[in-house]
């Protein structure tokens, strides 16, 4: 069998999430992954899920300020955090890091960009002005199977307070 | 005019002669000079605006009310009897709506069953369950805890090919005396390489959302074709194609493995059939990694005779391969093809075994059968003393090969000396004095050759409203590749709009206007050219219009951002001038792509080269450059064009390097078939890439002058980087990728 053991029986709990400045609250197993609420009871399916065991970055969304996995994180441990998703940063018009993603072509299928979207801006946030390596480091977390990262590498640094 | 035409068509080197329906349009092929204003101009996205923000909806996002989950229960073994499934503890789990195992009556007809009592392999798939939610789909997974005999299996090449284990005939192609010619050879190398299982690890699994309704059968579908999935479904379910529509808006890649409508679109579907709900069946990463697919691993032996100036007057290539697709040979191809030589022979025997059939992926045999060939070439550039490059321009061939006849266009050569220009090919040999960081460097090359020239049939509707902006329809869906932009541009300069007066829609068979699967790099060749057409139309009639409007001779008019000219000067009025008299109605143009030219092939070709650093202690290889030159005629869009050229060399630097699907040989289980375990590249692994494209438009081929990208850029990398490996230290290891162990030892 391929799927994960969960035994015993399940105690749903009251959580409260605050997504994108707005407050969720739930009965739900607290071992749930953040990611599945975030997708299916709340409808975010910006938020991807690539691999739901932390290995590709897709689910990445902001647990106050830092990009996370959302895959790999319980329900019950987000409560009390902000939570930012793609839909979120995007709720007032695209960012510029967005735009750069755009006119850098830092995308193909599309499908890994929320999560790539969210990491960097994590990292902008956290770090205005990254050299080449520090993003090549923070982003290694983010898988890109159709391979943009020449691409993405260049408009992140394209938003960089700093030279590279 | 309308007619029917016999045509030749060809899909990633199969020939077919068939029928097709054309409608002149009178259009020729633009020139190379033509002043183009959008197409050859880098062009962002179509759909960046959507995919950044996370608005794209891909299939795995589909959610429709009342919709039931499905979950798939595989083999843990290679080969095994299933002799007893909890099918009662199943149906037993709260919210299970519907269990589908081998013995079920199927809705559907297909060859050998899509559920297994006999599986043939680890990951096959068992039994399937449909529930109120995923969990309780689990759940039941679980529950079903099938018995299981295990049998005999083999998971290696060698058993196999020992056992003769053949999937279907012994496949040889040859022209001349190739053992003659080997024994009169002045110069003689032979080499034995293994290439690697490589799993196309698409971030977006394969996934389908079916509902079968009382009227309609209608299917989302991550596929790479939706046509073709229509037809697979309307043939199984016994329905009129006219009566399933597939939905494919968005698609989180494919690279080959998602083709048709595949098991998770036929099982949702049948799924939906029995519970009249929505169904939606995800493959969990496990389940992709174990069942999406495979480019089959090989063991390949060629041997070349030369003369000693390195003109080559033998090349026979055997290869052995790993399951691969069902009547598919074309690992010998690329030796059968690339040079000019009398003396040839291919054979390649595909191998039975207990592992997942390979199936298509980005260039499939041809990229293994190039990763042998031109690590050979080298090996024969060495033996000659001659530079590996000169090698190849000397047995550089100007005609097909293998058909004995001339291509559309070739500009190979043009790619050799512009790949060396940009890598500094003729200084290469200094990266191999002693370096003050005591790694090993060195330089290689490889050439590469595939089809995707494209052809009928391909349609496209073009229809300009009253507002004066013009929506193209085509019957492709964009899985990354940006068809979509490409088509707005061809569109946008036809009719003389600006980019943001086009708007294209595809990924829905319901406007029943049909394109071709994206695979095989055809996609470009066989749309653009009948998007133009399309736009063509519409502008001939609003030129005709104009005329009216104007009391001016059509042929007098030209279209020109946005505006309506006449070509003395004496007019210019906007686009709306005209159609804003339209009223409700529009003006409607449809277009198709035309027939292949007669006793031609339409091939691409390029070249690259890698600079790589060895690590002689810790056996660790890094890739510190590549530059690519490719001919794939003109080039609609630049910076798209540049991002797939980037994607298809990481995914043959990962060939080279660190990808390969790892078989447990006491079990018969894969064991990396997880994202963490499998090494796909990430940005840290990511070299500088400099990327170049021959300036020539295939003016033969069609009339946008295009051939396709989709495959060329990953075939040559991992030879290169074989090559630059064997420059920087003398050793070429025997099989890829190259491991730190395997480098270890073959530079001990
Ligand atoms: S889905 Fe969370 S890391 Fe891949
Ligand atoms: S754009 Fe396709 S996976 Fe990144």
């Amino acid at each position: 069998m391929l799927v994960p053991e969960r035994g015993g029986a399940v105690v749903p709990v009251t959580v409260v999430l605050c997504v994108n400045g707005e407050r969720h609250e739930f009965e739900i197993d607290p071992l749930e992954r953040l990611a599945d609420v975030l997708r299916d009871r709340i409808g975010l399916v910006g938020t991807k899920v690539g691999c739901g065991e932390g290995a590709c970055g897709a689910c990445a969304v902001l647990l106050d300020g830092r990009a996370v996995a959302s895959c790999l994180l319980a329900v019950g441990s987000a409560a009390g955090h902000r939570i930012e998703t793609i839909e979120g940063l995007s709720r007032d018009g695209l960012t510029p890091l967005q735009e750069a993603f755009i006119a850098a072509d830092a995308l193909q299928c599309g499908f890994c960009t929320p999560g790539q979207i969210v990491a960097a801006t994590g990292l902008l946030r956290a770090e205005p002005a990254p050299t080449r390596a520090a993003v090549r480091q923070a982003m290694s977390g983010n898988i890109c199977r159709c391979g943009c990262y020449p691409k993405i590498e260049q408009a992140i640094l394209s938003c960089s307070g700093g030279d590279g | 005019m309308t007619r029917l035409v016999k045509t030749v068509t060809e899909m990633e080197g199969r020939f077919e002669e068939k029928w097709v329906l054309v409608e002149d349009d009178g259009l020729v092929s633009w020139e190379a000079e033509a002043a183009l204003r959008h197409v050859g101009h880098p062009t962002p996205r179509l759909t960046g605006p959507q995919r950044v923000s996370g608005a794209a909806r891909y299939t795995v996002d589909v959610a429709l009310p009342g919709m039931l989950h499905a979950a798939v229960l595989r083999s843990p073994v290679a080969h095994g009897r299933v002799t007893a499934l909890q099918v009662a503890a199943a149906e037993a789990i709260a919210g299970v709506r519907a269990v589908l195992t081998p013995a079920s009556e199927l809705g559907f007809q297909q060859r050998s069953g899509p559920l297994h009592d006999e599986p043939l392999y680890a990951g096959a798939p068992l039994a399937v369950v449909a529930a109120d939610t995923l969990a309780a789909a689990r759940e039941a997974c679980r529950a079903l805890a099938p018995s299981i005999e295990p049998l005999p299996f083999t998971v290696d090449i060698e058993t196999a090919w020992q056992e003769q284990r053949f999937d279907g005939d012994l496949h040889e192609e040859a022209r001349g005396d190739v053992e003659a010619a080997l024994a009169a050879a002045a110069v003689r190398v032979e080499l034995v390489v293994s290439t690697p299982g490589q799993l196309q690890t698409p971030i977006e699994p394969h996934a389908a959302v079916a509902w079968w309704k009382p009227d309609e059968l209608v299917c989302f579908i991550a596929t790479q074709g939706m046509f073709d999935a229509r037809a697979e479904l309307a043939k199984r379910f016994d329905l009129p194609p006219e009566r399933v529509r597939v939905i494919t808006e968005y698609v989180g890649g494919g690279f080959g493995g998602k083709q048709n409508a595949g098991f998770e679109a036929l099982i949702a579907a049948e799924l939906s059939r029995r519970t009249g709900r929505p169904v939606r069946l995800v493959l969990d990463r496990h389940g992709e990694q174990l069942d999406g697919g495979c480019r089959p691993a090989t063991r390949q032996t060629v041997r070349l005779g030369a003369t000693a100036d390195g003109m080559l007057t033998a090349i026979d290539a055997e290869a052995l391969v790993e399951f691969g697709m069902s009547g598919w040979r074309a690992v010998t191809t690329p030796a059968l093809t690339l040079y000019r030589c009398a003396d040839v022979r291919g054979i390649e025997a595909n191998l039975r075994l207990e592992l997942r059939r390979g199936n298509a992926f980005r260039a499939p045999a041809v990229m293994e059968g190039i990763t042998a060939l031109e690590q050979a070439i080298d090996e024969l550039a060495i033996e000659t003393g001659l530079d590996p490059l000169e090698l190849r321009r000397r047995n550089f061939a100007d005609r097909d090969q293998s058909a004995d006849l001339p291509y559309t266009s070739n500009s190979l050569l043009w790619c050799y000396d512009r790949a060396a220009e940009l890598a500094g090919w003729p200084d290469r040999d200094r990266w191999r004095e002693p370096q003050a960081d005591g790694l090993l460097r060195g330089m290689g090359c490889a050439a590469q050759i595939w089809w995707g020239g494209g052809g009928p049939p391909s349609h496209a509707s073009c229809r300009l409203g009253g507002d004066g902006v013009a929506q193209v329809v085509v019957g492709v869906q964009d899985i990354g590749t940006g068809t979509l932009t490409a088509a707005r541009m061809v569109a946008a300069e036809e009719l003389g709009l600006p980019l943001d007066r086009v708007t294209v829609r595809g990924g829905d068979t319901a406007p029943a206007i049909y394109g071709p699967v994206a695979g095989g790099s055809q996609t470009t060749p066989s749309v653009m050219p009948a998007v133009r057409g399309a736009a063509a139309a519409v502008r001939r009639k609003l030129l005709a219009l104009a005329g009216d409007v104007f009391e001016a001779e059509p042929d007098d008019l030209v279209v020109d951002d946005g505006r309506i000219r006449s070509r003395d000067g004496g007019l210019d009025e906007p686009y709306t001038a005209v159609t804003a008299k339209l009223g409700q109605a529009s003006i409607d143009g449809s277009g198709n792509r035309g027939p292949n030219p007669d006793g031609y092939r339409a091939n691409t070709f390029g070249c690259q080269i890698a600079r790589v650093a060895v690590d002689p202690g810790t056996g660790s290889v890094r890739v510190e450059g590549i530059w690519a030159a490719h001919d794939i005629g003109r080039v609609i869009n630049p910076l798209g064009a540049s991002s797939q050229v980037e994607g298809g060399i990481l995914q043959g630097m990962a060939y080279a390097l660190s990808e390969q699907r790892v078989i447990d040989r006491t079990t018969g289980v894969p064991v990396n078939a997880t994202m963490d375990d499998y090494k796909v590249p990430t940005m840290m692994d990511t070299p500088p890439i400099v990327v170049a494209f021959a300036p020539l438009p295939d003016t033969l081929l069609n009339t946008v002058g295009a051939k396709g990208l989709g495959e060329p850029p990953i075939i040559p990398t991992a030879a290169a980087i074989a090559n630059a490996f064997r420059h920087a230290t003398g050793r070429r290891a025997a099989a890829l990728p190259l491991t730190r162990a395997r480098v270890l030892e073959a530079i001990a």
